[in-house]
Order: structure tokens, then sequence, then C-alpha cells
């Protein structure tokens, strides 16, 4: 698939990286209360967290409404770099660079080694870096707690999807098949066709086949956060997440929801800028210490009327 | 300059928070550490023992979550109605007769199947009402759900079938399981 905005912004040969400069480090290093001085804007990106599915179950809210959810656990998700690049045209890159899930040392390699002891953090398996709005970095080091998302907004998951192994045209493009009978012999769930006549003589580039599906990187988007519990460190999301149990995902804030919201308070409807029942958004990111002066479990009640009301 | 906020001082808070919240399943701000990313949200009453290190880590995670979502008296529902070994278990082709506080507030019906998932566990009540089929899921866990109760055993101690979906395309076994109980299906 082509991906447009690969071509778009393509990082040039001679980009001024820096990984972790002092600047960065005076910047976001926040004070020694818990709670943070640097406030949420609209406009900010946080950074995300990257946490392990760990099944699903249901929930039922305030009004008896059953709710199916997953349960994600942070695995002592930690920032191990805050990443900014200068691109030619002047333009910066601001990165926030996380790892989770702590792995023997002796399983990891030289190079990974130095990258963590420099951070001063465990040593991690999954490592991944989330766009960010400069003033939303995070002290290396810092890790993170499930208060960093409040109950009532929305995420969106990214994780690799189950394997569905070899399949067929009928289970991975929805093809129609052949007909059960009327003298169709042993082709029934073949593709049929797959191109023209002599003109062009040759199967377009692309075509729909049957090959390896499954076990790729796949974004949902759009899940309620309903419960967050700092004590076991757990989010439970309304909805289906990609991916097996115990597989490493990764999390962030809806992005097309709060672009609405950031478009909304250019407008100037203030009211519509965060979801229903959402006053603020930890900011720069929802810290360890910062959750031991909040409470441990928190949901989200249902901002609508009950559905067991009759209606007039 | 040692940093307050952490250590002795955060941990003396917490211990004040729980002692003080012990009794009380309170949604209230007042009583327990204020929230301010969300006004309206609900607090739950904190754990009273933080949970063991396995637990963070993962291992067991979901068995713990299925015994502490639930209230004890939803879980001695389950565990009477549904678990596999007790002896008031709720078998396939067994009439039962549920009270619900929403409408329909009183369902009985053969159940066709049950669907055992922890706390997500359910069952389909089939009930032939003026002469309309009528089958209902009911979620044990629901907070709507208030009793159950089995009127009837299955004949012969159990069906043959554990998901008895073929009942609904014959209203004549249907009424066979019936059998003497009168006024309970149509």
């Amino acid at each position: 698939m082509l991906r447009l905005w690969a071509l778009k912004s393509k990082a040039p040969l001679f980009s001024k990286c820096l990984h972790n400069s002092p600047i960065i480090e005076a910047a976001a290093s926040s004070p020694s209360s818990a709670a943070s001085l640097v406030k949420w804007t609209p406009d900010s990106i946080r950074t995300g967290l990257i946490a392990r599915k760990r099944g699903m179950t249901a929930l039922w809210n305030d009004q008896g409404v059953r709710i199916p959810v997953t349960v994600l656990q942070l695995e002592n998700c930690q920032v191990t770099a805050n990443i900014v690049t200068v691109r030619q045209d002047k333009s910066e890159y601001h990165a926030v660079q996380v790892a989770a899930s702590d792995k023997p040392l002796k399983r990891t390699t030289r190079q990974m080694q130095g990258h963590f002891r420099k951070a001063n953090v465990q040593p991690k398996r999954i490592v991944k870096e989330f766009p960010i709005t400069p003033d939303a970095h995070v002290p290396v080091g810092t890790t993170f707690s499930a208060m960093h998302f409040v109950p009532g907004q929305y995420v969106d998951v990214i994780a690799k999807s189950i394997g569905k192994g070899f399949q067929g045209g009928m289970k991975r493009w929805n093809f129609k098949g052949l007909r059960a009978s009327h003298g169709v012999s042993i082709s029934h769930r073949s593709a049929g066709a797959t191109g023209a006549h002599q003109d062009p003589g040759r199967i377009w580039p692309g075509k729909k086949m049957a090959a390896r599906m499954g076990g790729q990187r796949i974004t949902t988007q759009n899940l309620a956060v309903v419960r967050v519990d700092t004590s076991l460190n757990l989010i439970y999301l309304r909805g289906a997440v990609p991916g097996v149990d115990d597989a490493q995902v990764m999390i962030r804030d809806a992005k097309k929801l709060t672009a609405v919201g950031r478009h909304n308070q250019a407008k100037g409807l203030y009211e519509k800028v965060l979801p229903k029942g959402v006053d603020d958004l930890p900011f720069p990111a929802g810290t360890l210490e910062w959750a031991k002066s909040l409470p441990s479990i928190i949901e989200a009640p249902a901002y609508r009327r009950s559905p067991f009301m009759p209606q007039e | 300059m040692p940093m307050l906020g952490t250590g002795i001082l955060s941990n003396f808070f917490r211990w004040t928070t729980r002692c003080s919240t012990r009794a009380m399943a309170t949604t209230s701000q007042t009583a327990t550490k204020p929230y301010p990313f969300s006004k309206t949200a609900i607090i739950h009453p904190e754990p009273y023992v933080p949970p063991p290190a396995s637990l963070v880590q993962g291992k067991g995670l979901m068995p713990h979550l299925q015994k502490t979502l639930a209230t004890p008296e939803k879980l001695d529902m389950l565990r009477a109605y549904f678990g596999r070994h007790s002896y008031r278990r709720i078998l396939p082709g067994s009439i039962v007769s549920v009270t619900l506080e929403h409408a329909p507030f009183n369902f009985t019906g053969v159940v066709l199947a049950i669907r055992r998932r922890g706390i997500d566990t359910s069952m389909v009540l089939r009930n032939v009402i003026q002469r309309t089929g009528v089958e209902m899921q009911v979620f044990v866990n629901s907070p709507h759900v208030k009793t159950i109760k089995v009127v009837q055993k299955p004949p012969k101690g159990r069906m043959k079938r554990a998901k008895l979906y073929y009942l609904r395309h014959s209203p004549e076994k249907m009424s066979a399981l019936a059998g003497s109980k009168k006024g309970t299906i149509a």
C-alpha cells in the first residue's frame, strides 16, 4: 500500500537529531511535587503508553448497562529518550521514546544495554516512539501510570493483529466464491478469473489473491476508557483491541477526536473540546508519583439517559 | 533539599485515607482523594491491601478480576447456579424463573443455552407468550437481575445436548418439556 505520509515529510539526509539534549531536560523536568505545573491545552499532543492486553471481560455501569471491556496492564512503562529532530526546512519533529516490559540483561544486546543504561532504566522488550508537541516532553526515566488516561476519554490502540496463516480469497478479501452446485467442479471457494484477455495480457499488480493474512499492525480508533485502576496499573477500554492476550499494544489519545476538539477550540465551542465528563488531561504525562496522590479506582459514569427508562 | 510529596508523606496520606474510607462505599469526592480530571467520575473505595507483586506483573490477573469485579452476592449466585459441580446448578432443559428490575420484571422459560464466561456468564431462556416465541438472554452479573429460581429440573435429570436450539423449531418438544407444570409455558 502506498503510504503518502512517508513520501511527504521524509527526514532529509543532514538533519540535526537531538536525543535527550540538555535544553529538553531543563524544560521538561517537572517540579518536585507530584502534580504538574504545565497545563494541557487543546493544541498539545501528549505521549502514549505501551501496555499488555490481558483479556476481555464485561462491566456493568451505574445505569446497569453491560459494557464489554478489554483489560490492558502497564508493565513498568518508562521513558527512555526525548527526541528532537530539526529538518532541513527548519521544522522540528518532537517525540518521546517509551519502553515497556522488563527483559533479562543477558538477553539484551550490547547496543541496547548501553541505550538503557544511558536512560537509567531496566532493559525492556519493546521500545516505541510517540510524536508529540514540544511542550509535552517527559523526563527520561519517568514511570508511567494508568492515571495518564481519564475515564470518559477516547483512545486509539495499535497492535499486531492475530495471524490467520495462509488464507484464500473468500476469507482474506471477502470474495463470493462460486456456486455450491449447478455444475461447479471442485472450485467452490476459488477466486475465479484474475484478469481480462489479450489486452492487457497480464495480471494487474496488486491483484487481490490468496496469501498470508493477519499479523499486521492495526489501529483501532476511538475506544472509550471505561475504568482506570492505578493499584494494578489497569486500563479498561470499551470494545475489542487487536492482537492476542499478553501482546504489547500502544495506546494514545484518539487522533481524530482530539483534532475535532482542537477545531472546536478554534471556533470558540469550549464545551466541546474534551469529551463529556472529562475536564482536564494529565499533562505532560500521568506518572507513578502523581498517581499516589489520586484515588486508585476511577470509573466513568454513563453520560446518556438510561436505556431502561421507557420513553414517553 | 528532600522532595516532599514522595516517600513518607505520601504514604502517610494513603494510610489516613484508607482508614477513613474503610467502611464506606462512597461515590463522593469529599471523603476520598480529589480527582481533578473529572468532576462526575465515580471513585470506587480503595483496596484494603495493596495487590501482590505477581498480580501487578500480570500473573493470574484475569482470574483475580473474575473474583473481584462482582459483588459477593452475585459470586454466590454464580457459584450456586452455574458452578459445574454445584448441587443446585441450572442444567439446559430446566425451567427457570428470573426476577428483574426492568420490564418484563419476571420471566419464566426453558433454558436453551448456558454461556460460561466467569462474571460474563449468561443463559438463554425461551417461552411462548400469547402464541409468540420469546427468548431472553439473562446476564447473571447484571445489577438488574434480582433472583433466579429453578421451577423444574430437566426430564430424566439431564438433556442429551448442551445447547437446545432445536427447540425453536419443535413446539411439541417444548410443550413436552413443560410437562405437568400448569401455566408456566403456553
